[in-house]
């Protein structure tokens, strides 16, 4: 898929000397942001690991609140959703127009079913008074401690879950530009790069779903 | 014949430099508009330089309010209250919004491209939201002046900051908007220096500045997200009450300060590494001397990114953190002396048997390894846990922090401003007035902070609007000193506005410097080089006459016309 | 290397299909009620697991330049210094330390 140097083609902005160039530029551009990501969310894992340290017993019991097959139905939602922006992507790489709208359009489904998930979890929880923060409310777990566990759930699925919602928009943006054609396998960019977000959003789901659900 | 970085051949041309370009950056387009939503690093840095400047004189103007407040152990302008909004808001303006973006995000944005033979940043686009977003959060911390003024100090400690009614969510918000300014220049710079490099730079000749920006941007994309994380947890902690920072709630006010630190620390390093960069620089071409050490100053301010994310608990020694903490941050701080002592011994040895030319930059360069050297040791001092015990929040560490941020950071960037002031607006400044202004400011900074150094370790706490009278002479002489800072600025802004507007043409190379971005008209054509340049010589390349000292133009298939353009023009 | 590399179908499939057993072994592990702290350390080695299968195939590291991998390690080697050193104070806050 390299380019024959020669032609500029209209894609490659004045700066950069060859598509090829300009595209791992946008690529290691995107790994950083990413990093970023990753040290971002890294503040909520620590406090997270740090008050889990000081009250394990809290955990556990806090955790039995939350419903292990919801998220684990969850993480399956993800993991396919994964595979199919990484299908939109191949489907670039080989000028199947038809094919990149197809995948983006299941993939988008697939987040919103995610967050529909989320969002009984989450209402189920307002309704027992698992509210975040000093509205908390609920009387069912035996621990002084039991609104900064939630605090810390709704904090970490919260954000999570904004960064889901930050991706839907993001690939409908990018089924529009498909459907003018905008994505050939000599330029695809936007769709790689959010393709390694999605991805990253999938990975801190991976760790977020042992973490919060599944403590014994 | 000159080999490029990637093992190609290219045939090159010599070329000369473009003295009276007629069509350069400044003129290539005309208004506000052309100007705003440009996409020119070059403007984008000019349009930084004149924010941090603005932001630089309401910064200045607060703390001379503050030291006439400490004239005397009475209310002399305002009362306890008002003094904590205004130290909170000189520390917290200072710091987010000159410091952090002085050095990378002005003099960075308009010459590291130029540096690296490039036509622009990697994203051009992204660069201008990120001025963009600093501009708007900026707005955010402004709004906050004119609701409340925030009252907690720059470091925004829980649980007093959850606790107190001032425009807090305002102000951390702004903060946490700029950071993501921060995040995006220094991403942009990290793709940059590894994609856009032109023919023939290869690591080993990018001038030092450029490792400087490197390490810094490094820094401000590792640590920036947690001061976001930090930030948005305060702004929870205070609408919902989720209780991780409030210990009323079940919360760590400790852990606030983890957090807090974790940016904070590496934050200095954004404020002095580039300055670091600015200095080699200038070292370098006013010692007309190849730089000794490239190597270990290169590396050395890799090693301080590292090492300078290992040791924020310093900061908190007598927080209650536990003792094992304390005692190996306190270890792991020693460390960071070393490669800070490495850029020191290496500058001294460049200037060692140079033919070293004091004109105004280079005095500053002087300025900068004095005052410095005071900071970083002090703050060696401040890593020690049984003396530190004793100077915590005192006028010591006031004192260290303005040796190293404003004796290091902001003599760089005058340095830096006067080094670059031909190349950015192609006019030269006034010589006579330059060194007269730096040496007001180095005897006014020194009468501001010495001082500090004494009253702190007699035991003078800091962010008090008052105190006992054994302190009184100490605190007039430091006023005295801020009255003559103040001067030595006066004087800097009237004779560069006066070189704007009348100053002397500058020259393409004013300084005789063998750098790329020298190699370029003064000011640079709108696209910095017409051509591809090709580099066959190190940035530090002072046993070579500069007649000798040539670039190359590569042979440019995809740009071609322009390459015969710019062959036509300098006649090879 | 060519940094417009396409991944073979195949691969995109299995690694979802180890995605999946993968969760349904990291549940299936919960429910064996391993001692604390060992289920941790086992969720947490399979997450990772999965997290690397995920980077190398989905997001194609293992074609691409190696740079990236280098950020990608970089960024969990700065988090593990922030957590671990985080640790060494609200662990210890307790125990005094006598080396003197
Ligand atoms: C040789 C390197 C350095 C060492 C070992 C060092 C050490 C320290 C220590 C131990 C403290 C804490 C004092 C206390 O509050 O008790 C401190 C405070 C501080 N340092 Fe440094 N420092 C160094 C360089 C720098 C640099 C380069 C800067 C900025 C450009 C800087 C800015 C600050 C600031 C702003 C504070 C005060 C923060 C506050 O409490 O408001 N330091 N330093
Ligand atoms: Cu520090």
């Amino acid at each position: 898929m390299a380019h024959a140097t020669g032609t500029v083609e209209s894609h490659v902005q004045h700066h950069f000397k060859s598509s090829d160039q300009q595209f791992s530029s946008a690529k290691l551009g995107m790994w950083l942001f990413l990093f970023t990501e990753i040290m971002f969310f890294g503040g909520l894992f620590v406090a997270y690991i740090v008050y889990r340290a000081w009250n394990p017993e809290l955990f556990t019991l806090a955790a039995t609140q939350l419903d292990t097959v919801l998220g684990a139905v969850n993480t399956v939602v993800l993991i396919g959703s994964s595979l199919t922006v990484a299908l939109a992507i191949r489907a670039a790489q080989f000028d199947k127009q038809k094919q990149i709208i197809n995948y983006l359009l299941i993939t988008i489904f697939l987040a919103t079913v995610f967050l529909v998930i989320k969002y009984f979890e989450y209402t189920h929880k307002f309704d027992m008074g698992i509210l975040p923060g000093a509205m908390y409310t609920f009387e069912g777990i035996d621990h002084p401690k039991a609104n900064v566990f939630f605090s810390i759930y709704y904090m970490m699925t919260g954000l999570h879950g904004i960064h889901v919602v930050i991706g839907i928009g993001l690939m409908v943006w990018l089924v529009l530009k498909a459907m003018k054609g905008a994505y050939t396998s000599s330029y695809y960019t936007p769709v790689e790069i959010t393709g390694l977000y999605w991805h990253l959003v999938d990975i801190i789901w991976i760790f977020l779903f042992p973490l919060m659900y599944l403590i014994d | 014949m000159a080999t490029a970085s990637n093992g190609n051949t290219l045939k090159v041309r010599y070329f000369d430099i473009d003295e009276n370009p007629k069509e350069h950056y400044l003129n290539a387009e005309k208004g506000l508009k052309s100007w705003l939503f440009t996409v020119d690093h070059k403007r984008i840095g000019i349009m930084y330089l004149a924010s941090i400047v603005l932001f630089f004189a309401v910064g200045g103007l607060l703390a001379l309010v503050l030291r006439t407040e400490l004239l005397t152990p009475a209310e002399n302008l305002m009362n306890a209250e008002t003094y904590n909004r205004v130290f909170t808001v000189h520390g917290a303006v200072m710091v987010f919004l000159f410091i952090i973006p002085s050095i990378p995000a002005a003099l960075g944005n308009f010459l590291l491209p130029i540096m690296l033979g490039a036509k622009d940043v990697a994203f051009p686009r992204l660069n201008l939201a990120s001025f963009w977003i600093y501009s708007i959060g900026a707005l955010f911390t402004l709004v906050s002046l004119a609701v409340n003024p925030i009252d907690t100090g720059w470091t925004f400690y829980t649980p007093y900051s959850v606790q107190t009614g001032s425009a807090v969510i305002l102000m951390t918000f702004g903060v946490f908007i700029m950071g993501f300014s921060s995040i995006l220049t220094g991403m942009n710079f990290i793709v940059t220096i590894h994609k856009l490099r032109a023919p023939g730079l290869t690591w080993g000749r990018l001038p030092l500045f450029c490792w400087a920006m490197y390490a810094t941007s490094v820094i401000q994309v590792l640590a920036t997200p947690v001061l976001a994380i930090t930030l948005a947890l305060l702004i929870m902690e205070r609408t919902l009450g989720i209780g991780i920072f409030d210990p009323a709630l079940g919360g760590d006010p400790v852990l606030y300060q983890h957090f807090f630190w974790f940016y904070s620390h590496p934050a200095v390093y954004i404020m002095i590494v580039p300055a670091f960069g600015v200095i080699s620089e200038l070292i370098a071409t006013f010692s007309r001397k190849t730089i000794f050490g490239y190597w270990a100053i290169a590396m050395s301010s890799l090693a301080i990114a590292f090492i300078g994310s290992l040791v924020w608990g310093h900061h908190m020694f007598v927080s209650g953190q536990s003792e094992l903490s304390t005692v190996v941050f306190s270890f792991l701080t020693f460390f960071v002396g070393i490669p800070t002592g490495i850029k020191i011994f290496n500058w001294l040895a460049t200037m060692h048997k140079g033919s070293i030319d004091m004109k105004t930059p280079m005095l500053y360069a002087v300025i900068f390894l004095f005052l410095f050297t005071i900071g970083g040791v002090t703050g060696i001092m401040l890593g020690a846990i049984s003396v530190n015990v004793h100077l915590h929040d005192t006028y010591y560490v006031v004192a260290h922090f303005h040796y190293v941020m404003m004796g290091g950071t902001v003599m760089a960037f005058l340095g830096g401003l006067h080094f670059w002031w031909p190349k950015m607006f192609g006019k030269m400044y006034s010589e006579f007035w330059g060194k007269i202004s730096a040496a007001i400011i180095f005897v006014g900074f020194n009468l501001t902070f010495l001082p500090q150094f004494i009253m702190g370790s007699q035991g003078m706490p800091r962010r008090y609007y008052s105190y006992i009278d054994q302190f009184q002479t100490m605190h007039q002489l430091s006023t005295i000193g801020s009255y003559v800072l103040g001067v030595g600025f006066l004087i800097i802004a009237v004779y560069l506005v006066h070189s704007l507007i009348w100053g002397k043409k500058a020259p393409a190379n004013p300084w005789g410097s063998r750098s790329l971005d020298w190699m370029t008209s003064s000011p640079p054509a709108h696209h910095n080089f017409n051509y591809t340049p090709v580099i066959n010589n190190g940035p530090y390349d002072y046993h070579k006459p500069i007649s000798e000292f040539t670039l190359g133009i590569a042979e440019d298939h995809e740009h071609g016309e322009s390459v015969e353009k710019a062959k036509e023009e300098t006649k090879a | 290397m060519s940094a417009h590399h396409a991944i073979p179908l195949k691969t995109l499939l299995s690694t979802t299909l180890a995605l999946v057993v993968l969760t349904v072994v990291t549940i299936a592990v919960f429910y064996l009620n391993i001692p604390a702290p060992f289920d941790v350390v086992v969720a947490l080695f399979l997450a990772t697991f999965k997290a690397t299968l995920v980077a190398m195939f989905f997001m194609g590291l293992y074609y691409d330049e190696k740079f990236n991998t280098v950020v990608l390690i970089f960024s969990f080697l700065f988090f593990f210094v922030f957590i671990g050193i985080t640790l060494l104070d609200t662990l210890f806050r307790e125990s005094s330390i006598s080396i003197w």
